[in-house]
């Protein structure tokens, strides 16, 4: 396992980190379980921030794809926290990172939260 | 050390019992009433005259970069799982911190100084607190003493009861209520006269109780009301407790019954069938003179109103009622039949101040419109003139809008009201090309827009600006009674776009409209927090089986939820209140606005918080230079002392003068130049307060969001930057 971290290295959100498959299979999770909070366009609401632009942005940049698979894992969706997979959790966060518009990838998101922890969430550089 | 030594007996002197206040010199002061005067904080806004105001100025612009985090606590152990929205102001009082935090609304105490935690009492509520509208742990708690040694904390509970618990050891006080506890759902009604039910009545409340005297004064609370289920929710009012019994002394209906005054603005008996109209935010009370001013929502049903023609009086409107009697004294209703989401949102302001040459005692109360309305409060007369001008109107079917509504001359509104092309983002002419494109899917207006019944070839919606967001939402502003001037704090960009639908397939109400985007999965508006409850779900309940419950709950969602997906239909029209991630309307985004009371004019502003890291490092925008902009956000409000005005960003950033944070800033509160700031390591979430212990000022701030838990820190100055004289 150590070894195939120190083989990851550190990614960002600009480097193909999720598959379009993912994000399909991910999106249809979102729509079931946080569209009524979130917003079918992820602007949030009153009830909850937004996962795209300059609120994601903010809660995010400098943080990685293991904080925010955590804070989902810990707290979302409201009503029924930890009921969601880690696979699960992963399939969301690339549902996030497309509607964030972050370049699809080859390979998908993976759902073991040291690798999550090595993909930093940046704005382009 | 032995300067130390020197302000920890003066400490112990204030411990043992009153001394200090003497010695302060406070002649005039209820004895044994602790004040902002003497470096407490003993009310959610510092007193209950709404100030946010404490005179203390060991804290200057000199010395605010110097300070430091003295202690922190977070939230996380409190319930039975982390928050991440923390929105209390903890009180002080005598060295002791009193605040609310976590899932289940536990109340704590800590020393002042050092934040070390000495007791926490929690109610467990089991279902009651996960039906509730108001969740997490709310804005704080409240304190009374009868200045011999009886002190108490009280607080309303997340399933709505209103507690009272001995300051020192956090136990309930059993001669309080039923065993220390006010049922507060019990009077709570439906229809002509229906007592909700205790557990799954639909009854809460996120503000503090305000006590005066031997009164404690509470509102009421209910879920959001953009898509109820029923127009006959319950009904909002407002009651006064015994603070020493918890027997109850007033009600006042802010729906009038038949033969109360105002019942005549229900047409067609609608009092009957509606409800909510109630009093969610802060409520102040002008002790001398014995009058409550209580601030009003809408009525059921946020942005319809067809099944309540009339002015519906007391929505929307500041009432004052007699401290003693709850009688109404005098009211003025900001918005006549509302359906803007314009609810009064924040504590009235009181203070007493010469204008145009004549002393004056005054309310003002900050709105979502960004109007400041200014009223003589023993009479109601506005201090200026407010005219009623007319307002477009509603082509909603069954839907009647007032012809005029009221519009303050002076002082100026203190952020934008609507949505113009005119304020449209002009960073680059593409960018502003694509906001009015954009715009076109939309029926526009000026302020009092109506909503606007939803079509997939436009318009999707009507564009309003600070309606159901503000202008200036729950944290309110402050007021300095030196000099009469109010600290504001707006959103300039928060646009909500409000669209009507029908009940769609599987959601059942007898509303004929929610709201709603035709084209777009309908979205079920709950209360803040909602299923965050510390018991949610029941234990031995799964968490998809638990999540069907409740009026208008999600798992009664239709399945055309799940179905759909978010991009339109080719004939519907896009829309959008974005272009490129960007806000519609140019910066600036928020801004803290000085609005002086006695000339009334605004004498400063400014944009409030770093330029987000989304806009300063956009692309369409590379190479331009961009003036601070502020943060786009509704949840910040102002604190005031001597010199400065503190608030912090609602927004971390990355920028060249400090790595990844938010700041809580200072500000020279005559001049509106930020003079300070230290790094607070997520957004402000809850409103400052300032307050001495052992000899040091602190300021304590609530931070939460994104990845970060909820915590209250607290800054105070190292040994080395204080003055070397007391100030308490």
């Amino acid at each position: 396992m150590v070894a195939a971290l120190q083989a990851q290295g550190t990614k960002t959100v600009w480097d193909g980190v999720y598959s379009d498959e993912q994000a399909t299979r991910g999106r249809a999770l979102y729509n079931t379980k946080c569209l009524s909070c979130h917003g079918p366009d992820l602007s949030g609401g009153e009830m909850a921030p937004p996962l795209i632009g300059i609120g994601f942005q903010s809660n995010w940049n400098g943080l990685s794809a293991g904080d925010l698979s955590e804070r989902i894992r810990v707290s979302m969706p409201l009503g029924a926290e930890g009921s969601l997979s880690r696979q699960q959790v992963s399939d969301m966060i690339a549902a996030i990172f497309a509607a964030g518009e972050y370049p699809v990838g080859a390979a998908e998101l993976p759902k073991e939260p040291d690798v999550l922890k090595t993909i930093q969430i940046t704005q382009k550089k | 050390m032995s300067r130390l030594r020197t302000r920890s007996t003066l400490a112990a002197l204030a411990c043992a019992g009153g001394l200090v206040y003497l010695a302060a010199g406070m002649a005039g002061q209820t004895a044994g009433q602790p004040s902002t005067k003497n470096g407490d904080w003993p009310a959610y806004t510092g007193d209950v005259k709404g100030t946010r105001y404490s005179p203390l100025d060991q804290i200057t612009a000199a010395n605010f970069n110097k300070l430091e985090v003295a202690w922190r606590f977070k939230t996380d152990n409190l319930g039975t799982r982390p928050e991440f929205k923390l929105e209390g102001t903890p009180l002080v009082v005598k060295g002791i911190l009193y605040a609310t935090g976590g899932t289940r609304r536990s109340v704590f105490a800590l020393k002042a100084d050092t934040g070390e935690l000495l007791w926490v009492h929690a109610e467990f509520e089991g279902e009651r607190a996960v039906k509730a509208p108001r969740q997490l742990s709310g804005r704080g708690v409240s304190y009374w003493t009868d200045g011999r040694g009886d002190e108490r904390i009280l607080y309303v509970t997340t399933g709505y009861r209103l507690v009272a618990l001995n300051a020192r050891t956090g136990s309930l006080i059993p001669s309080f209520g039923k065993d220390g506890l006010v049922d507060l759902k019990v009077g709570m009604v439906t229809g002509a006269g229906q007592q909700i039910d205790l557990v799954n009545g639909e009854a809460g409340l996120h503000a503090t109780p305000t006590i005066v005297k031997d009164v404690a004064i509470v509102g009421s609370s209910f879920k959001e009301s953009m898509t109820v289920t029923t127009h006959n929710n319950t009904k909002g009012l407002v009651r006064a407790f015994d603070v020493k019994s918890g027997k109850l002394l007033w009600t006042f209906n802010t729906i009038p019954r038949p033969g109360e005054f105002g019942n005549d603005t229900w047409e067609n008996n609608s009092w009957k069938d509606n409800g909510n109209a109630g009093v969610w935010t802060q409520i102040s009370v002008d002790e001398e003179a014995g009058l409550v001013y209580l601030p009003v929502e809408d009525p059921t049903s946020d942005f319809y109103g067809g099944h309540r023609p009339g002015n519906n009086l007391f929505g929307d409107s500041l009432v004052c009622v007699d401290l003693k009697t709850g009688q109404r004294k005098w009211h003025y209703q900001i918005v006549h039949h509302p359906i803007w989401d314009y609810d009064l949102s924040s504590a009235p302001l009181l203070a007493d101040l010469t204008i145009d040459g004549r002393p004056r005692k005054i309310v003002a109360l900050p709105t979502k419109e960004t109007f400041l309305y200014v009223f003589d409060r023993i009479t109601g007369q506005p201090i200026w003139p407010i005219e009623e001008r007319p307002v477009p109107q509603s082509d909603v079917p069954g839907e009647k809008t007032s012809p005029t509504q009221p519009f303050p001359t002076k002082p100026p509104a203190y952020a934008r009201q609507a949505v113009t092309e005119k304020e449209l983002i002009d960073f680059t002419p593409e960018l502003r090309m694509q906001a009015l494109e954009q715009l076109k899917a939309y029926k526009n207006g000026p302020m009092f827009n109506p909503p606007a019944v939803s079509k997939a070839q436009g318009p999707l919606a009507a564009m309003t600006l600070g309606t159901a967001a503000g202008g200036t939402n729950w944290p309110g502003g402050s007021l300095d009674p030196e000099t009469g001037i109010a600290y504001l704090h707006a959103c300039n960009s928060c646009i909500t776009t409000i669209g009507l639908i029908e009940p769609p397939e599987g959601f059942s109400s007898d509303l004929r409209y929610v709201l709603g985007q035709a084209g777009q999965p309908f979205r079920v508006a709950e209360g803040p927090g909602f299923g965050s409850a510390a018991d949610f779900p029941l234990p031995g309940r799964g968490g998809e089986a638990a999540a069907g419950r409740g009026r208008g709950a999600r798992g009664q969602a239709p399945a055309a939820a799940a179905a759909s997906p978010a991009t339109p239909s080719p004939a519907a029209i896009r829309g959008g209140t974005t272009v490129q991630g960007l806000p519609l309307l140019r910066p600036p985004y928020a801004t803290i606005s000085a609005v002086s009371i006695p000339k009334g004019e605004i004498v400063w502003q400014v944009p409030h918080g770093d330029t987000p890291d989304a806009v300063r490092n956009h692309p369409a925008l590379k190479g331009l230079t961009i003036p601070k902009t502020g943060q786009p956000g509704y949840n910040i409000s102002t604190l005031v002392t001597k010199t400065l005005v503190v608030a912090g960003d609602g927004q971390v950033t990355t920028t060249d003068a400090h790595p990844r944070g938010a700041v809580l800033r200072a500000y020279d509160k005559a001049t509106g130049k930020e003079v300070g700031g230290v790094l607070i390591p997520a957004p402000q979430s809850g409103s400052p307060m300032t307050y001495m212990a052992n000899g040091k000022q602190f300021i304590v701030v609530a931070v939460s969001g994104g990845a970060y838990s909820g915590e209250y820190i607290a800054f105070a100055l190292p040994a080395e930057a204080r003055e070397p004289r007391v100030t308490n």
